[in-house]
């Protein structure tokens, strides 16, 4: 780490205006942005500003003087510059400017060939897109619809959802975007879907989840139920001895994949006793000797 | 990335007056999109040079625009030399 003073060419007993001075006259030869092509003078300027933020504070400058911080104390990371934008498409070019050497294209074929290129691709320049957010019901996500959009200046815009589409996922229309200038061709509208919250059904990837309540008879005997889907209900066989936890696999019921196949529709089984105490059920479970010895939080001790 | 107008004003430390300020010079040139402005990081990085020239350099307000539309004309200058390069290459 360089010495600050020698960084800014001033003396140890410089005054604060003298530092301000040196510094500007350094930073204005050595900015980044007033020289972009020089790489070296983002380094220098670097340096320069590091030294200037430890001399023109007062205090730090006399923490400094003191030995009491070392020059690195006030480095200040500063990672981009203007110029690093500058030649990006399209953003940069917004501010580019031919202006100052138009005047040379009268003389040359091909700098005003290449003026000429650039003064088209401006004049045909593409549309800008669109961005517009369309949220849609649980279930029409998993089975597509069209929904239509309609527009803050007016008109309104089918969309396609084609099954299976993810939450946050980005539709994009094309031409539906601003028109373009001169022939360039209109920008797109770029729809981001958002998929509202099913009151059972909830999704994971391309599997369908349901929390599906059953009797203790249905549990202990087993039987047949009906098990909504996405695309109506079907009969399931719960199996004899089912418990609270258990999940029971629909094939092919969940959500279209992209390669044509579906995912799976997981039932996990909720067992209810009766919604009133029932003096037979009580009865039968006093008496119950088989049920006693069982200890289902053994595994849950401290 | 594009970004919208309250982000940019906080990315960038901007009062939204300075921002209308600052277009109203020209300094600034944001996109626009569905009738609302949209900002670039080339956009941020504008900011910061204009402050470092307002703040850091002592330009004052004239020399500001001055200086930018200078810069605007190096980055033309810099994009038509490269392309004037490669059509020379190609050609070679």
């Amino acid at each position: 780490m360089k010495d600050p003073y020698e960084v800014l060419g001033v003396e140890r007993s410089a005054t604060a205006d003298a530092i301000q001075k040196a510094y500007r006259r350094l930073a204005k030869k050595l900015h980044p942005d007033l020289n972009p092509g020089n790489k070296e003078a983002e380094e220098r300027f670097k340096e320069v500003s590091a030294a200037y933020d430890l001399l023109s504070d007062a205090d730090k400058r006399a923490r400094y003087d003191r030995g009491e911080i070392d020059a690195s104390g006030a480095e200040k990371p500063r990672q981009h510059f203007y110029r690093d934008f500058a030649s990006e498409a399209p953003a940069g070019h917004a501010y580019e400017n031919y202006s100052g050497f138009a005047d040379f294209a009268d003389s040359d074929d091909i700098l005003s060939e290449l003026l000429r290129r650039r003064a088209n691709v401006r004049v045909r320049a593409r549309g800008s897109d669109v961005h517009y957010e369309l949220p849609i019901e649980f279930l029409e996500a998993v089975t597509g619809a069209v929904k239509r959009l309609t527009l803050p200046e007016g008109g309104t815009l089918d969309v396609t959802i084609p099954a299976g589409i993810q939450n946050g996922q980005v539709l994009r229309l094309r031409g539906k975007g601003r028109p373009g200038l001169g022939e360039g061709e209109p920008g797109d509208a770029l729809v981001e879907i958002t998929i509202k919250p099913h009151h059972f059904f909830t999704r994971d990837g391309n599997d369908i989840h349901i929390d599906l309540p059953i009797t203790l008879s249905e549990a202990v005997l087993g039987g047949r139920v009906n098990v909504p889907t996405p695309t109506g209900p079907v009969t399931v066989t719960v199996p004899k001895g089912s418990n609270t936890g258990t999940v029971l696999r629909l094939r092919g019921k969940g959500v279209m994949r992209r390669d044509g196949g579906h995912g799976d529709e997981l039932v996990k089984l909720k067992v209810m006793l009766p919604e009133r105490p029932d003096p037979e059920l009580e009865a039968f479970v006093a008496g119950w000797q088989g049920g006693k010895p069982y200890d289902p939080r053994r595994d849950a001790q401290p | 990335m594009m970004i919208n107008k309250r982000e940019f004003l906080v990315r960038a430390q901007l009062e939204d007056k300075t921002l209308e300020a600052w277009i109203h010079e020209e300094w600034l040139a944001p996109a626009e999109s569905v009738g609302e402005m949209t900002f670039s990081d080339a956009d941020v990085a504008r900011v910061q040079l204009i402050r470092d020239l307002k703040n850091d350099l002592g330009v004052n307000d004239e020399g500001v625009g001055v200086i930018l539309n200078l810069v605007d004309q190096v980055h033309g200058l810099r994009r038509v030399l490269t392309e004037l390069l490669k059509s020379v290459h190609d050609r070679a």
